[in-house]
């Protein structure tokens, strides 16, 4: 698979296909380079993405899993998964329900870590360091690595709080003019600064659900994260709810590298720029959405994708 | 469509069943009620609330001293172990060692109360020698309130959504802090309610106190051990078999005292409750 073969279609810009690689048991070195490329293609646009040019020089992925199993208690549910999440992007994973995606996300921070009985094999890197050495503290990891669940949840407390929540267990901000800052700039990039700056004092539980879930993603940037894990996240919230939170996702990517997994195939082709297909605890094929969608390679995918089965 | 008939009489049926079972339970409460307050509001002078017993006559000053401080005692020790305790059960969620620590606590809760007065008794009055003491009677009232707070702790800890726990822990919150910070705030009201609930039985408890604190027609002293304690049931247990009619006033009185102690204690946690969210 050569650089040139793939297109970021969303955005007619290159995007490295490295990323893919995990597929067909590719070796995961070889898209260093393809990324670097990239990432410098984007290193024009902003000092930010500059930044994630570093990043990818350093690396390529931001997240790599390396023939990682995972079973529960009498399931195979991970089954050698091989795969580079890129830096700086939207990569969706599809695939149809109890294929392993959801698991795979609760992976990539250790959330799975609360689940009794479950064994896991393989490695999974972040920034190069495999997330389940001794020395790394599940709790460190997921302060960088964000989470945004299926169902809306928001904290028993005030809408502020619920930002406010995290940032203060992490001291990061030494004032309260500090902290306003921060809450205000979180609830802005979550695209709901404008729907409560009125009422940061009222119970969240009083938002709906398509805005509980936009604070849920303030929320979770609040603590300055490099990479955010979406579980479904539209899938309780209805269209137009769903057409906000994808906004906020495509403002937020190039910022964060982000990782969603969703049953929805028009928002994968929508928001991603990168498609991973899970089935049976394997991935299928991984590519450029683009590709994905238009010239997928494996005939499972060409199927779930015209809804032959899933 | 119209409702079958059959099932409109069942319907209605039903539904006086309801209320007649509410009745039931109700009636012998505000019985109990009016004719408690009916002997005691005769009685219920502003001396009564400021004089000390002397004989079969007397003020009750200092049994509500003597009760307060016994309950608020017993409360300062019952409740930061029977929450932590029913926090640390409910979030453990199983295990032989929390297995135990339930069926622990159900016990204890199934304790006759005089039991606990006695176990008091010897190990606290008499083989570690406070003698009868507020100490004692604190730490026997204690003893009872402990499951309540314990177990609807538990409950309610163990009723809050997973979904929390994962929404702070997602966030690189470390296991404790999602406990103390969200799950108890969460559990709180029912955590509250328990609490209530062992403050209550606290508040109306006897026997226990018989055997650990006494009794005093004096002002607690202020002395933890050695020196007893007066408490308002402890008259109402009394003086309700004495054959003196200012004796049962005074009986009366203290039970309704009690009442209002425990009517007041819950209005206040539930505004409490109210004004936090």
């Amino acid at each position: 698979m050569a650089v040139s073969e793939v297109a970021d279609g969303w955005r007619g810009r290159p995007l490295a296909a490295g990323g893919a690689t995990g597929l067909d048991g590719a070796p995961e070195s070889m898209p260093r380079a393809a990324l670097t490329a990239d990432a410098r293609a984007t290193g024009a646009r902003s000092a930010m993405a500059a930044e994630a040019a570093t990043i990818a020089d350093g690396g390529g992925a931001v997240l790599s899993a390396v023939d990682f199993h995972l079973w529960y208690p009498g399931l195979h549910a991970l089954r050698g998964i091989t795969l580079d999440l890129p830096p700086s992007r939207i990569t969706a994973i599809i695939g149809p329900s109890g294929c392993g995606k959801s698991t795979f996300l609760r992976s990539l921070n250790r959330m799975n870590d609360r689940i009794p009985g479950i064994v896991t094999q393989g490695r999974i890197l972040f920034r190069g360091t495999d997330i389940f050495a001794p020395q790394v503290d599940p709790v460190a990891l997921r302060r960088r690595i964000g989470m945004v669940f299926q169902r809306p949840v928001v904290f028993p407390m005030s809408i502020f709080d619920n930002v406010a929540y995290a940032p203060r267990i992490h001291r990061l901000e030494r004032t309260s003019a500090g902290m306003w800052v921060r809450v205000e700039r979180c609830l802005r990039d979550a695209g709901l600064w404008d729907e409560v700056k009125d009422r940061l004092r009222r119970p969240a539980s009083a938002l709906s659900g398509g805005q509980q879930q936009r604070l849920a993603i303030a929320r979770a940037l609040a603590v300055d994260p490099e990479v955010i894990l979406l579980d479904e996240p539209t899938s309780a919230v209805d269209p137009v709810a769903t057409g906000r939170i994808e906004d906020t996702l495509l403002r937020l990517a190039g910022r964060f590298s982000i990782v969603i997994v969703t049953h929805n195939l028009g928002q994968a082709a929508r928001i991603s720029q990168h498609t991973v297909f899970f089935l049976g605890g394997e991935v299928v094929e991984a590519g450029a959405t683009e590709e994905v969608f238009s010239q997928p390679r494996d005939t499972r995918t060409e199927q779930y994708l015209t809804g032959r089965f899933g | 469509m119209r409702t079958p008939p059959a099932r409109r009489v069942r319907n209605a049926l039903a539904v006086t069943l309801a209320w007649v079972a509410v009745c039931a339970a109700l009636f012998p409460l505000l019985d109990m009620a009016v004719l408690v307050a009916r002997h005691a509001l005769p009685a219920l002078r502003f001396k009564v609330l400021t004089t000390v017993t002397s004989g079969i006559a007397g003020g009750l000053a200092n049994a509500i001293a003597g009760s307060a401080l016994l309950v608020v005692f017993a409360a300062v020790i019952a409740i930061p172990v029977g929450v932590l305790g029913g926090t640390f059960v409910a979030e453990q969620r199983s295990g032989a060692f929390v297995r135990t620590v339930r069926m622990a606590a159900d016990v204890l809760a199934g304790l006759p109360s005089i039991a606990v007065g006695y176990f008091g008794y010897i190990a606290l009055v008499q083989a570690l020698g406070w003698g009868f003491s507020a100490l004692a009677g604190a730490l026997a009232l204690a003893l009872l309130m402990l499951p309540y707070v314990v177990r609807t702790t538990d409950y309610a800890v163990a009723a809050v959504s997973d979904d929390l726990r994962d929404a702070s822990l997602a966030l690189g919150v470390d296991p404790t802090t999602t406990v103390r910070r969200i799950v108890l705030r969460a559990a709180l009201p029912g955590i509250v309610t328990g609490v209530m609930l062992g403050v209550g039985v606290a508040v109306g408890e006897t026997a226990p106190l018989l055997y650990t604190a006494s009794w005093s027609s004096f002002m607690p002293t202020g002395r933890l051990t050695h020196s007893p304690v007066g408490y308002l049931t402890y008259v109402v247990w009394t003086y309700i078999n004495q054959p003196f009619a200012a004796a049962h006033a005074l009986a009366y009185a203290a039970a309704f005292l009690l009442m209002v102690a425990v009517l007041m204690l819950n209005v206040a946690a539930r505004w409490a409750l109210g004004q936090r969210s």
